[in-house]
């Protein structure tokens, strides 16, 4: 019994493994220039022609297809973190308003500044780590708010619906501001307001990485404690555990996480919500040690899936991501309050 | 006298209101103390400050000599397990996997459980019966099944003393007694020191040596059952007649032969 389960761990490693390097290769292929195989190993051998392709390949879509990589999984982690801290299978960065609440402050940010930009009459940079910063501010001015609500309703669904209000409440102040941006940036900031991982620059890639990177080694190692907080407070107080600081991470790193995807990438639902359950299901087990790099990997495949479907399904004309990931994430929800249902019934 | 677990002056509550104060217990090693009392008397705000859940209002508490107050969680948690009516996130976790938490203080940076952790799980299921079920899903046995396991997680924690919050409140009979005759050979086998409350005023006379009774702001009555169960004493604590108690030779032959026979 204990033998099949860490086979079947192993099995759903190399199985996330493998699916991410094909959709990342595949979202390296597919486009609306093809590009065969051979010229992409040309190309990333740097045995290539540096032709056409190879810019294409170079300059597009490796980095986006690596920004899907870093921010998926980061979706994913950050989700998988909201879930525990609020022991709620529903939570995410996108339900609970965090996502939303980022938005909104880089909006307001990003629209002050071209104000600002008018009326100095020069260009002032906005830098990617401004913009993670400005996110993140937002990301815990909601998330400070749900804890608040958190504190005052215990219960489940409550949660999630002051979560949604909120979204609600930043998303239509975000709107507001985009109403009053000039004509050229509203494309701009529509386009990213929806969520897409198009114009990505290996800049922006180097930054989320250097962001994600670290995230992602602190949650890990707090994988420990985070086993203990699953079984309640009591009982993780009396294993030891330092409660508040596990706390305080839980929110700062969820929010980090969130924060970075929304700088880049804008809002994105149902990754965070939707990838968690599924690796669980995956690997047969919740154990945080295993869950947590299975998390980001699930992420990143889903999110990769994900980008592919939105830029060929109606190609020229390229979705928002958010439509495809909603398509495949909404019902996961559904599945996963149905059974849950059912586990309590039973 | 040198007792194993005492309290000083203990005074506990919420939120800087105080509950119940100046409370004084001692107990030797391997002593079986008992809260009894009507609901909303503190029982659990009493169990939740001892075992360092709650911050003491005043007093101390001390272990083996030293104050709990002063020991970092690692140390108190090789001292002291609990056993509590918690909702807990326990998807995909079989019961084995529910016991093997309690070995959290002793586990590596990662928790990875060694060969020897692995045996002293076994070991504990073994002990309140349990090994059956080991590879099932906690959250899909039953509620008798549910508390052995937890008790068996506190277990292996290899504690000197174990703090339950009415661990057999939802238990039928049977089962009630047969968790309370597993706690009577763990004192007997390991000398552990148990503090808990319970509903069954019947059980606590037969399994206790010390009874706390808690009503209002103070400590309503304190000692060994024989004391606290003469008189109208429990009749004046929860308004309760005195046939509740009788029969409880032939309830004691029982529980001791349970016991035994497992």
């Amino acid at each position: 019994m204990k033998n099949s389960r860490e086979h079947r761990c192993i099995l759903a490693y190399i199985l996330l493994v493998f699916g991410v390097f094909c959709l990342f290769i595949l979202n390296a292929c597919i486009g609306s220039v093809r590009i065969p195989l051979p010229e992409i190993a040309g190309a990333l051998t740097g045995r290539g022609s540096g032709g056409t392709s190879a810019r294409i390949l170079w300059d597009i879509r490796l980095p986006r297809a690596a920004a899907g990589l870093i921010l998926g999984g980061a979706l994913s982690l950050s989700g998988y973190l909201l879930q525990t801290f609020f022991n709620n299978p529903i939570a995410g960065p996108f339900v609970l308003g965090i996502s939303s609440g980022a938005k909104m402050v880089v909006a307001l940010v990003m629209v002050f500044l071209m104000r600002w930009q008018l009326f100095l009459g020069r260009e002032v940079r906005v830098t990617s780590a401004f913009m993670i910063l400005a996110a993140f501010l937002g990301a815990m001015l909601s998330m400070g708010f749900v804890l608040m609500m958190s504190r005052k309703v215990s219960h489940m669904s409550m949660l999630v619906v002051s979560g949604v209000m909120i979204g609600y409440i930043c998303s239509a102040v975000t709107e507001l501001v985009v109403t009053f941006a000039s004509d050229a940036q509203i494309v701009n900031l529509h386009n990213w307001s929806r969520g897409s991982f198009s114009g990505m620059t290996w800049e922006n890639v180097q930054v989320m990485a250097m962001v994600t990177v670290p995230a992602f080694a602190v949650v890990f190692l707090l994988s420990k404690p985070l086993l203990a907080y699953r079984l309640g407070e009591g009982y993780a107080r009396n294993m030891g555990v330092n409660l508040k600081a596990l706390r305080v991470s839980l929110v700062v790193l969820s929010s980090i996480l969130s924060a970075c995807v929304v700088a880049f990438a804008g809002p994105i639902s149902f990754v965070g919500i939707a990838t968690p359950h599924l690796v669980k299901k995956l690997l047969g087990t919740a154990e945080p040690l295993r869950m947590i790099p299975a998390c980001f990997l699930g992420g990143s495949a889903f999110c990769l899936l994900s980008d592919l479907l939105a830029r060929t399904l109606l190609a020229p004309t390229e979705l928002s991501i958010s439509t495809v990931t909603a398509i495949f994430g909404a019902p996961v929800v559904l599945w996963i309050m149905s059974e849950r249902r059912k586990g309590r019934a039973a | 006298m040198e007792y194993y677990f005492q309290t000083r002056g203990l005074c506990v509550g919420y939120q800087g209101k105080p509950l119940i104060k100046d409370i004084e217990i001692g107990l030797c090693k391997g002593e079986i103390m008992t809260l009894v009392g009507p609901n909303g008397a503190g029982k659990s705000t009493l169990l939740k400050s001892i075992a360092g859940q709650l911050k003491l209002l005043g007093g101390a508490v001390f272990l083996d000599g030293e104050n709990t107050g002063r020991m970092s969680g690692r140390e108190l948690s090789k001292k002291m397990a609990v056993v509590f009516t918690e909702k807990m996130q326990t998807e995909l976790m079989t019961c084995e996997d529910v016991v093997a938490t309690g070995r959290y203080p002793y586990t590596g940076y990662f928790g990875i459980l060694s060969g020897e952790d692995r045996a002293l799980v076994g070991e504990a299921m073994e002990l309140v019966h349990v090994s059956g079920i080991k590879h099932q899903d906690f959250g899909k046995v039953s509620d008798g099944q549910r508390q052995r396991v937890m008790l068996a997680r506190a277990i292996c924690q290899k504690p000197e003393m174990i703090v339950m919050d009415e661990p057999v409140s939802f238990l039928d009979i049977r089962h009630k007694l047969e968790f309370l005759s597993v706690l009577l050979a763990l004192r007997e086998k390991k000398g552990l020191t148990v503090i808990m409350s319970l509903h069954e005023l019947e059980l606590a006379k037969i399994v206790s040596d010390k009874i706390l009774c808690l009503k209002g702001e103070y400590v309503e009555g304190y000692g060994p059952p024989e004391e606290i169960f003469s008189g109208d004493f429990i009749k004046r604590l929860f308004g309760l007649s005195e046939e509740n108690f009788q029969g409880n030779e032939k309830l004691l032959g029982y529980l001791r032969q349970v016991g035994k026979g497992e």
